[in-house]
């Protein structure tokens, strides 16, 4: 399925850590034209203090106090990294911190719009995706389950694999409850419990 | 478009002592990118202007700009364009994409339907054009029946009118510019003759740039166009009537004043009333004594805004006659704030039904 692109950021909160200078006061002039709401930080604010209060951080890339924060939950905004020097060791920072964009210095109003729209649009894709990952894994986990529930109705209900299978398939449907939960209650287990089970013995 | 500059700087210079002289420096880049660059390069760093007036494609703007940046000086650009751009070193006296696209969009979905067939010259402002139409459309539960780009200059437009014809959509919009827009527009209103369909009226083509300029070139197929445009050379002002008299006077051999004419104009008498009020000619100066600032043009009041540097101004439709003007179809009753990011406007607004989104 092919999604639109966001391209309206009408209400957006953005946070820049930069410190003040002609940069900063060309981004965020840009970005209120734009439509975002702006919270400027300086450079050596600590980022979990503003932790939920934005959608997109700007964080200058030449100054090492941001970067040097670790444990900033990458997927929480998007990131967009302000760049000056091209030496290797600020670039690996910026891609240690998963900038979904970048602009370059000096900053100019054109270029704002495009980071903003690149960075944006890339987060959204990496949250659906991480949103993906975590189902796979959930159902990858639940697998067993379902096999130890098909098993059992074969051998307590005379059912062949595909019967039980589908049984399974269509109650967890009319249930609307996921697949592995549906084996559990048909094992006769709390999902509660196994919830628990599951994550005490899960091998990674 | 210089016509209408030299106009203006007619007025400012004839006022008597008046506290502003313009002493015009005119080059032609002849449409080359290069010449651009060149004589832009000659206008801010050889002879230190502060101020110019002109560009009317965007990639000659885009070309030109970090000249203007670099040299701390203002480009005065009047011409409708296709938004996407707020540079701090650009006044933009055309209009933007929320006061031409998105009012025609809105027309063409409420008055005629939904089915639309869009031609282009192949380059961004058609591609950005069609885009918003295309989600006008979409949002209104229509269809675009067709679209098709071409060369700058392609005349060979026989198929795809065949096309549209057979077709037969609610409008055509087009985007085709110089001799491919008239051409195709001689050649649509012959073939769906042919065909029975009394054009203007079931099938009419719209434009965004269609202007008094090109009327005179399209002959018997002048009539009956749809334009959305913030100035026509109809409209009902003194400021208007003084200077269409004016223009017929020394320009009537160009056919009647059109919206580039009148926004070069604007732009000119901005910058003068704009160095007056800062009491200098000088880069920041003229750019803070611009912010807000509004003139009686021709149009109407057209006023900076202080934040994005385009103007207020009231998008008008129009619908072309034999004589060479527009029939002025619609008109909105304010200015519209100018929103070359179109963040405020609602483009699905722009659709005849309240627009439902699917959610999922």
């Amino acid at each position: 399925m092919s999604r639109s692109i966001r391209k309206n950021f009408r209400g957006l909160r953005a946070l820049l850590m930069m410190g003040p200078d002609s940069n900063r006061d060309t981004l965020q002039r840009t970005l209120e034209k734009l439509g975002l709401g702006v919270v400027v930080a300086g450079p050596q604010t600590c980022l979990s203090s503003y932790s939920g209060q934005f959608d997109v951080l700007f964080f200058d890339a030449d100054d090492g106090a941001f970067l040097s924060q670790d444990g900033s939950d990458s997927l929480e905004a998007a990131s967009i990294a302000v760049v000056g020097s091209e030496a290797p060791s600020r670039l690996a920072h910026v891609v240690r911190c998963r900038a979904a964009s970048h602009i370059l210095k000096p900053v100019r109003s054109s270029g704002v719009f495009t980071a903003l729209l690149l960075a944006d649009n890339e987060h959204a894709f990496r949250k659906r995706q991480q949103q993906e990952m975590l189902g796979l894994r959930r159902r990858l986990a639940g697998r067993r389950i379902v096999t130890k529930a098909v098993l059992d109705l074969i051998r307590t209900s005379g059912l062949s694999e595909d019967e039980a299978y589908e049984w399974l398939r269509r109650e967890a449907m009319g249930h609307r409850i996921p697949m592995e939960d549906m084996a559990r209650i048909s094992l006769g287990l709390a999902p509660e419990d196994e919830q628990v089970q599951r994550h005490a013995t899960r091998p990674d | 478009m210089h016509a209408g500059a030299l106009l203006a700087i007619g007025e400012v210079n004839a006022q008597q002592d008046g506290p502003v002289t313009i002493i015009p420096v005119e080059i032609d880049p002849a449409g080359e990118l290069a010449s651009y660059v060149s004589g832009a390069r000659d206008l801010l760093q050889a002879q230190s202007l502060r101020h110019v007036i002109g560009c009317y494609t965007s990639s000659s703007r885009k070309e030109v700009l970090p000249l203007f940046e670099k040299s701390d000086a203002l480009l005065w650009y009047p011409s409708h364009y296709e938004g996407f751009e707020t540079s701090e070193n650009t006044i933009y006296t055309g209009a933007a994409p929320n006061q031409h696209i998105v009012p025609l969009a809105r027309h063409l979905l409420q008055n005629f339907g939904s089915r639309g067939w869009m031609v282009g010259s192949n380059y961004i402002w058609a591609w950005e054009n069609n885009r918003i139409l295309r989600e006008a459309i979409a949002a209104a539960g229509g269809s675009v029946l067709g679209e098709r780009y071409f060369a700058l200059g392609e005349t060979d437009l026989e198929q795809v009118v065949e096309q549209i014809v057979t077709d037969r959509p609610d409008f055509v919009f087009t985007t085709l510019i110089g001799e491919s827009g008239s051409e195709f527009l001689g050649l649509l209103r012959r073939a769906a003759r042919a065909a029975g369909i009394e054009q203007p009226r079931e099938m009419p083509a719209a434009s965004c740039s269609l202007s008094e300029a090109e009327l005179p070139l399209l002959g018997e197929s002048a009539a009956g166009n749809l334009s959305s445009s913030v100035y026509f050379s109809t409209i009902d002002t003194p400021e208007n009537r003084r200077f269409c008299a004016l223009w017929d006077a020394r320009f009537g051999h160009l056919g009647k004043a059109s919206a580039d004419a009148e926004s070069a104009y604007v732009a000119v008498h901005l910058l003068a009333r704009a160095a007056e009020k800062a009491g200098s000619g000088g880069f920041d100066e003229v750019r803070a004594a611009v912010r807000g600032l509004g003139f009686e043009a021709p149009q109407g009041q057209v006023r900076v805004d202080p934040e994005n540097l385009h103007c207020w101004m009231r998008p008008r439709i129009g619908r072309s006659r034999s004589d060479g003007t527009f029939e002025i179809l619609v008109e909105y009753p304010a200015a519209v704030r100018p929103d070359p990011y179109l963040t405020w406007s609602n483009e699905d607004a722009a659709a005849s039904r309240p627009a439902l989104r699917v959610v999922k």
